[in-house]
């Protein structure tokens, strides 16, 4: 077995985690971007300087407890298809999949992925499903403290961590809610919504980071200042606004539900009956589905219990999962074929939805 | 036919001209189809980064002595060779900093092992914060005691 089927296969925090899933907020994610002193950075330095600076990382990470029974991943020995698979549950990004001389270390749960020559030496991230901000903060601040205690860091007493890019210097911390937000996409208040995260320092990007569409209504919220201020006021500043999202969220979706009465639940019943039914699936048509269905779990109008099950499809529904659960490639219309099946089979002893009770 | 308007992160021509407002300063930036996509144009971060770079004055030539990476090499690809360029371009990149972060300095964590700045510094900046609410309560007593640790704090993270 591959490491990559061995990810696949193994239960994991985004996927099985029954009870962990919550409603609006699908996961938190830290990430800290840190590079080696004296180093030059990915993108500049030169073949053996890459391999070095892959080897330093990898064997540091390598004797943290947290990878113990973990993977490494070198992305030069992977396929096509196994790299894709990594960038779509978001343990590496499209970038360091494209290249040749970046690799991954990921946990065995799968909670933390360490990217190494990526745009800096390293990039730790940890992931928790649901809204839990400061656990998963307090995850990568023992990271980076146990690898900060085995590598020398590039790190100025002025600007802080030294990153190859200026929008990552100082703390070179990332924070980010992917959120859920059918309610407020359905009311047409997302644009306004934006706006405002974007005036205030914060971005709003679709589901697979920069670049991407919101497929599913879902939606990932990050801070941008990562310089002049503390790690504690960025968390602080991302929480409260995640919190004012999530709580408009609730506002619209009781709005919806109460305005449009039968409306709401034909609208979800419809996509429960047409995923059960479908023979051909495309991956936007399935993300939009399962949002309606992901939506009826947290109104009450489908069990609370299955929420899971709906996340897990909405990962494993993309088009590189799809194929390496069929194990195969196949073309645009059999992934259709193979997506509907999983999802047909999946959904099989859903119960009916019924009215809101949220 | 005039001249087409060059994309602000490579050298093709700019089809996508935005305008944007962020803390009330307006920018304005060209991009390409292939840039606009992806840099995501509705991104603050890579939106400014890319209006300072086409802004920002020609700088006289600098080369980093550690890795040989110039400030030309910087224009092109907007990030930069090694941890020393951040020395060697260090006044140029204030500016730039000053638009993309709003700050030029850093008042977050350090490594382990190092001074423990980080800590005081997240101290200070509590501190700071429960005074203003102190004040806001009128809680004088207080506010006296917080103004004393933050004169200290101040003092030992003072440059020696």
């Amino acid at each position: 077995m591959s490491s990559v089927e061995d990810i696949l296969a193994a239960e994991n925090e985004l996927t099985h985690l029954l009870g962990a899933q919550q409603a609006v907020v699908l996961s938190t994610r830290i990430r800290l971007a840190r590079n080696l002193d004296g180093m030059p950075f990915p993108g500049w330095a030169k073949l053996p300087q890459r391999k070095e600076i892959s080897d330093r990382c990898i064997e540091a990470l390598d004797a943290l407890p947290k990878f113990r029974r973990g993977h490494v991943l070198r992305m030069g020995e992977l396929g096509d298809r196994d790299r894709a698979v990594l960038v779509e549950r978001h343990l590496v990004s499209k970038e360091l999949a494209a290249g040749k001389s970046g690799a991954a270390v990921i946990s065995r749960d799968q909670t933390c992925s360490v990217m190494v020559n990526e745009e800096d030496h390293l990039r730790i991230q940890v992931v928790k499903a649901g809204w839990h901000l400061r656990g998963t903060w307090h995850i990568a601040e023992l990271l980076d403290d146990a690898l900060g205690g085995s590598l020398k860091l590039a790190f100025s007493d002025r600007l802080g961590y030294l990153t190859a890019c200026p929008t990552n210097v100082g703390t070179g911390l990332r924070a980010s809610a992917m959120v859920h937000l059918p309610g407020l996409c359905l009311a047409g208040h997302m644009d306004k919504v934006s706006r405002a995260l974007n005036q205030d320092g914060l971005a709003v990007r679709g589901w697979l980071g920069e670049g991407t569409e919101a497929a599913g209504n879902v939606f990932q919220i990050s801070n941008q200042q990562t310089l002049g201020l503390s790690e504690e006021a960025i968390l602080k500043h991302l929480g409260g606004w995640i919190k004012n999202v999530v709580e408009q969220e609730w506002n619209a979706r009781r709005k919806l539900a109460q305005e449009e009465g039968e409306k709401f639940v034909d609208r979800l019943a419809r996509s429960l009956g047409l995923l059960r039914s479908a023979r051909l699936l495309t991956s936007s048509e399935a993300m939009n589905m399962l949002s309606h269905l992901r939506l009826a779990c947290d109104m009450g109008c489908l069990p609370e219990e299955r929420r899971h099950l709906v996340d897990r499809l909405m990962i494993e529904g993309q088009p590189a999962h799809v194929q390496a659960r069929a194990g195969q490639e196949l073309d645009s219309d059999g992934r259709d074929r193979r997506r509907a099946t999983v999802v047909r089979e999946a959904l099989k002893d859903f119960p009916e939805v019924v009215p809101p009770t949220a | 036919m005039s001249q087409p308007i060059k994309c602000s992160l490579c050298e093709e021509a700019a089809t996508v001209h935005l305008s944007q407002v962020v803390h009330g300063n307006v920018t304005k930036v060209h991009l390409c189809e292939a840039c606009a996509q992806k840099g995501g144009a509705t991104d603050p971060a890579v939106f400014q980064l890319a209006d300072a770079l086409t802004t920002s004055s020609p700088a006289p030539t600098l080369s980093c002595p550690k890795c040989g990476f110039t400030d030309i090499d910087f224009r092109k690809r907007g990030r930069l060779g090694c941890p020393s360029c951040w020395e060697t371009f260090g006044d140029a990149l204030d500016g730039l900093l000053l638009k993309v972060q709003h700050e030029a300095s850093h008042v977050g964590r350090t490594p382990a092992g190092t001074l423990p700045t980080g800590q005081l510094r997240r101290r200070l900046d509590a501190a700071r914060l429960e005074m203003e609410k102190a004040i806001t309560a009128e809680d004088y007593e207080s506010a006296a005691r917080l103004r004393d640790e933050i004169a200290g704090l101040e003092k030992q993270l003072a440059p020696a």
